[in-house]
Parts: structure tokens; C-alpha cells; sequence
């Protein structure tokens, strides 16, 4: 080969790849980071999570309704919060990235305080503390907030169905401290009796120990605020046990893991009520994609993410339009300014506080893949 | 009552420590090599398992023996493919252990990738507990769980002590320039250690799947169980094995006696600790070292 044609050769590859990185940093214009849990015994939550957002990303640069399109940038908490800090300050501080999707009550509560100093936005689908209403102006709830489902859960339990004497069994972090503290107010305002209460550690598998002292509390009820592999285990081992009583519990049960979960028929939970009748195009095109991608009905959790990015699109396309700087600042003007958002089944309007208010659903999981609606709560 | 039920629920977790405990602490007594991968072929056995149980729909037996191909497949693989090849190398203790350790994450993650990354669990009417007599409920997986390790544990016991192989072993774990002088190959008793260590762990497996269910991230905590029994236990001995891991199982139930909920799991390692400072060498480890 002459050295005419080698240096053309270099130089188009040179180009090539030159417009490669070109192309590559101007798909990044627009990038989203994500907390979510990719590895451990919560990685089942990190799946569900990111198949939402991964299909409203797809939805968003089909449409093009960002120039330059969208990428999604997923980084591993592992549902723990040291994790999700070194996540968090990677997207924050390494790529810049003004507006991040969390998990987590521990995650989410941990990786506040970054957000509020640097001006980033982070929206919250999936832990529901109800402390979390309270991290600052920068932090954004989608997900009602354990108050609220349990607001809606307790009186239903105790009251209609009348199962007064309650136990619950709760993991050992700011979830379980925050569900347990909402149900020693709530279960005897609603004429009921908290009879035991039983924390757990969050890496605990073995509960034939904590079965059996259950069982002599004589509970009418038994609520569980865990989540992840540990709740399907406790739920199998608890019924293995011989407890047959009712089980309650929150959005965390909505996993295909527990809805897969023989034990598991019959429990109720409560999550977010979402219209699929809303009739709305981007509704029907969600459910659609999904199943046909999924082959099965989404949870709320993939909702929830769908919608946190639909929201992104929506707000920065706004922020464009005004010819401002896409920062965390802005998005949060942005947000302030628009009020009302089209969601996935429906119409939603933040609170000052940054969070949603939702009629709540209590549904009974079938043992058959499925759950079904029970009652819903205004 | 309480105490009596949650004494039969200990013996049944402990019996799953123990089980769980006995081939980490073989394979590490015997070979010197830290093989925190225990927790890997944990997982291989058990998903395993459950696929040929749960999803093709055959037998226990055949899953069970597919489980313990699967269990010594990787178990002697591993060693022939990367601890033998750093042991040749002659490098230190912690590339052996960073290797088992990247085993273990690259088997939770191909898992994943194949089932999912949530709960599975084998639905049979063993781990249903009924009541015996008013207030005790016992599952006939318990007696089944006594069976097998006495089984495994007494089988285990013969071939150390009545074959060549297990006196082979033995020397191995004594001397092995010595093994080499009488003509024997080290590197192959080590993979034998490693075949039988391997399918010591995959009752436990099976146990776990239909008593308390598996996910592709508990072997980490497989190890941590391993490495409090054998500790406990004393290294490489089998019935220190067994006997550690029956009483941290006895002992993390019955702590709900006094206890709140949340420390049982501490008592595991408290137990651990004591263990340490008074007696190092562990219930029937010897006290030299090598």
C-alpha cells in the first residue's frame, strides 16, 4: 500500500471517529441519571425500575422530542445508601447531570443533602418514607408516601374486614422506623391493637424464629414493611409456619416475585390508583409497548419511572423553549410553572412539598400472576 | 411451648448452616485455598434445582442429581481452571481469594441474566409445618434436614477415616511436600476435595430453595455462614463443622428469647467472636498453624 492511499485510509478513520465522538456528545445533551439497584437481593427492583425508564427514553427520542436525544445513565445503589451516594456524586459531579431518578428510602434520604447543595433535581418512584415529603425543594416524590398508603390500608383492615390485633414485622432502616411509627398511631386510632412488632435486619433469610413468636401474639393481621427477596421469604416462611392469617402490606408488593409467590395469595397491599381506561395516547401507547416488549402487565413502579422521565422530556422542553440553561434550578422553575402534568393513568399536580397526591388502591394479590382491585381510596 | 418450637426451628437452620458450612470448611482445611466461590456453587445447585424441579417439572431426584453435576462441575472447574493455575504461580493467599470472589460475582450476575434477579423458591408440602401437639408446628422438612446430615456427615466421617482417598486427604491437609515424597499428586487429591466439597453443599442448597427460597445475591451471605461454622467449628474439621453451625442456627433462634428480633443475626458473630478470643483454634481445630 502506497503512502497516499495509508494516509487517506488514517485520515478517514480519523474523521470517522471524530464524527463518531461528535455524534456521541451531542446525543448526551440531554442525559438522565438513575439510582437504582443493579446488583444485591433488591436487584429484582433495579430490573423493574429501569424497564420503565428505559421504554419512556425510547418513547421520548422516537418522538424527538429532546434535540439530540436522550441517554440514560443507571448507576448501582445496590439499595444502600453509602452506594448511592458515590453513585450520586458521580452523576452529579463527574456528569453533570441536573436531574436524577432515585429509589429508596435509605438511598433517596442519603443522597439528598448532595442534591439540594448542587441544585439537581431528584424524583423519587419507589421508597416511600414518608420523611421523604420533607427533604427540600429539590426532591420529588411520585409515589404516595407510606402515610398516605397506610392511611388508606389501616381502616379498611381494621375496620371493614375487622381484623383489630395487629403485628407487624418491619426491616431494620428508615423504611420500616417510618412505617412502624406510622402504624403505632394509626392502628389504635382506628380501634385497633398493635399486639407485637418485630424489626428485622435488612440481610436476614431465616424467620421460622420470629414465625413462631407471631404466632403467639394471636394476631388478627400481620403487616410487613419489607422489601425485595426478603419479604418473598418471610411471606413463604411465615405461611410454611402455620400462619394463615391475613398479610398486609404496601407498594412493594406489587413484584411479579410476589405475585409469582404462591404464600403470597391473598395478601393485600396498597399502591397509587392509575386509570388504564384515562383513554389518553400516551396511557394506551404505555401499556401497549410494555406488554408487548414484557409479555405481562406493568407494575406501578414501572409507571412511576416511566412517568419520571416523561416529566424530564416535558420540562426540558419547556426549559429549551425559554432559551434557559438546562439546570436543576430551572427544571424546578419549570415544574413550578407548567402545575399540571399528563402521567400514565393520570393527571398529576405537586404539592409545595414536592409530592403527589393520588387516590390510593388496595388490591389482593391472586397467587396467579396477578392481582386484583379491592377498594379504592379517595 | 416457645421455647421448644423455636429450639426445632434452630436445629432446622442450624442444620442448614451446618450442611452449608462443611464443604467451605473441608476444601479450605484440606487445600488451604480460601474458596469464598462456596457461595457460588451455593448458587449454581440451587437455581439448579429449582429449574429442573420448578420449571421442566421433573422429579426431586433428578434435580437433585442434576444440582450436584452442576455444584461439582463448577466446584472442580474452578479449581482446575483458576486456583491450580495461581497456585502454579505460587501467588499470595489474596489473588486466590479476589478470584473467588470475582467467581462469585460473575455467577450472580450470569444468573440474573438468565433468571432474573428476583425470589425463587420450590413449593412442596415438606416445609408445611403441622401441628404436632397444641402449639408446636413442625415441618417434616426438619426430620428430613437431621436425615441428610447424618447422612452426609456420617458418610463423610468413613471416608476420612476408612479410605485411601480420605487418608490422602488427610496427609494433604498436614503436609502436602510430604504427599508428593509417597508418590501421590497433590493437585489431584486437591480436585477431589473440591468434587466433595462441592456436592456437600448441595443438600443445603436444596433445603434453602424449598424452606426459605434462593435469589442470584445470597451466596455472599453463604460465605459469611461458612466462614463463622468453620471458624467456630475449627478449620477442616467436619463434625466442628457441624456442630458450629448447629449451634449458631440454635442459638440465633433461640436469642429471640431475650433479644429483640434485629439481633439475631449479631448473636452469629458474637458467637464467632467469643470464639476467637478464648479459643482460636475453634471446638475441635488444633491449635498450630501451618
Amino acid at each position: 500500500m502506497d503512502m497516499t492511499k495509508l494516509t487517506f485510509r488514517i485520515s478517514g478513520l480519523a474523521l470517522a471517529l471524530a464524527g463518531s465522538i461528535a455524534g456521541t456528545a451531542f446525543a448526551q445533551d440531554h442525559s438522565l441519571g438513575a439510582l437504582y439497584p443493579m446488583s444485591g437481593s433488591n436487584a429484582e427492583y433495579g430490573q423493574i425500575f429501569s424497564s420503565g425508564s428505559e421504554l419512556a427514553v425510547r418513547h421520548v427520542n422516537e418522538d424527538a422530542m429532546l434535540p439530540g436525544g436522550l441517554t440514560l445513565q443507571i448507576e448501582d445503589s445496590q439499595a444502600l445508601p453509602a452506594q448511592g451516594v458515590t453513585g450520586m456524586n458521580k452523576l452529579v459531579s463527574v456528569d453533570q447531570i441536573p436531574y436524577v431518578m432515585t429509589s429508596f428510602t435509605g438511598v433517596s434520604k442519603a443522597i439528598a443533602p448532595i442534591g439540594a447543595e448542587t441544585g439537581t433535581v431528584m424524583i423519587n418512584g419507589g421508597g416511600v418514607g414518608p420523611d421523604l415529603a420533607e427533604l427540600g425543594p429539590y426532591f420529588w416524590n411520585i409515589i404516595p408516601l407510606a402515610n398516605d398508603e397506610m392511611r388508606a390500608l389501616v381502616p379498611y383492615v381494621v375496620n371493614e374486614l375487622g381484623l383489630q390485633r395487629a403485628v407487624l414485622i418491619y426491616v431494620d432502616d428508615p423504611l420500616g422506623q417510618s412505617v412502624l411509627e406510622v402504624l403505632e398511631d394509626l392502628v389504635p386510632q382506628n380501634g385497633g391493637e398493635l399486639v407485637g412488632e418485630h424489626s428485622i435486619p435488612v440481610t436476614a433469610q431465616q424467620f421460622s424464629g420470629i414465625a413462631a413468636t407471631v404466632r403467639t401474639q394471636r394476631p388478627d393481621v400481620i403487616f410487613i414493611a419489607s422489601y425485595g427477596a426478603q419479604q418473598a421469604a418471610l411471606v413463604k416462611q411465615l405461611r410454611d409456619n402455620g400462619l394463615d392469617q391475613q398479610l398486609a402490606s404496601y407498594t412493594s408488593f406489587s413484584t411479579p416475585t410476589m405475585q409469582e409467590l404462591p404464600e403470597a395469595a391473598g395478601a393485600l397491599f396498597t399502591q397509587q390508583y392509575i386509570d388504564r381506561e384515562k383513554g389518553d395516547a400516551l396511557t394506551q401507547r404505555f401499556f401497549d409497548d410494555y406488554i408487548a416488549e414484557y409479555d405481562r402487565d406493568p407494575s406501578i413502579y414501572v409507571v412511576n419511572y416511566y412517568n419520571a422521565v416523561m416529566l424530564y422530556a416535558n420540562l426540558a422542553q419547556y426549559v429549551d423553549e425559554q432559551g434557559q440553561e438546562l439546570t436543576g434550578e430551572n427544571l424546578l422553575a419549570a415544574r413550578q410553572a407548567i402545575g399540571s402534568f399528563e402521567f400514565v393513568g393520570s393527571t398529576v399536580t405537586f404539592n409545595e412539598n414536592g409530592t403527589v397526591q393520588a387516590p390510593i388502591e388496595i388490591r389482593r394479590l391472586t397467587g396467579n400472576s396477578g392481582s386484583e382491585a379491592v377498594t379504592i381510596v379517595e | 411451648m416457645l421455647i421448644l418450637q423455636l429450639l426445632l426451628n434452630g436445629l432446622q437452620t442450624g442444620m442448614l448452616y451446618a450442611l452449608t458450612a462443611a464443604g467451605f470448611s473441608l476444601i479450605f482445611g484440606m487445600t488451604r485455598i480460601f474458596h469464598a466461590a462456596h457461595g457460588a456453587t451455593f448458587v449454581i445447585a440451587a437455581y439448579a434445582y429449582w429449574h429442573i424441579t420448578s420449571l421442566a417439572g421433573l422429579p426431586w431426584w433428578v434435580a437433585a442429581l442434576g444440582a450436584t453435576m452442576a455444584a461439582v462441575i463448577f466446584g472442580a472447574g474452578l479449581y482446575l481452571t483458576v486456583y491450580r493455575r495461581i497456585q502454579r504461580s505460587e501467588a499470595s493467599f489474596f489473588t486466590v481469594f479476589i478470584a473467588a470472589f470475582g467467581a462469585v460475582v460473575v455467577v450472580q450476575n450470569v444468573i440474573s441474566m438468565i433468571y432474573g434477579r428476583g425470589f425463587v423458591s420450590s413449593s412442596t408440602p415438606l416445609s408445611r409445618a403441622k401441628e404436632l401437639i397444641p402449639g408446636l408446628y413442625v415441618a417434616p422438612l426438619i426430620w428430613v434436614s437431621v436425615a441428610v446430615a447424618a447422612v452426609f456427615f456420617g458418610a463423610m466421617a468413613l471416608l476420612l477415616k476408612r479410605t485411601r482417598l480420605g487418608v490422602a486427604m488427610r496427609a494433604l491437609a498436614d503436609n502436602p511436600e510430604l504427599v508428593r515424597v509417597y508418590g501421590l499428586d497433590p493437585g489431584r487429591i486437591s480436585l477431589m476435595v473440591f468434587v466433595i466439597g462441592s456436592i456437600l453443599v448441595v443438600p443445603a442448597a436444596i433445603i434453602q430453595v424449598i424452606a426459605t427460597g434462593a435469589n442470584p445475591a445470597v451466596g455472599h451471605h453463604i460465605v459469611m455462614i461458612s466462614l463463622a461454622a468453620s471458624i467456630v467449628g475449627g478449620i477442616g474439621s467436619l463434625s466442628g463443622a457441624a456442630i458450629a453451625g448447629i449451634l449458631i442456627g440454635v442459638a440465633e433462634t433461640l436469642a429471640l428469647l431475650v433479644v429483640g428480633s434485629q439481633w439475631t443475626e449479631a448473636v452469629s458473630f458474637l458467637i464467632l467472636f467469643v470464639f476467637i478470643i478464648v479459643r482460636p483454634a475453634g471446638i475441635f481445630g488444633r491449635a498450630h498453624a501451618h
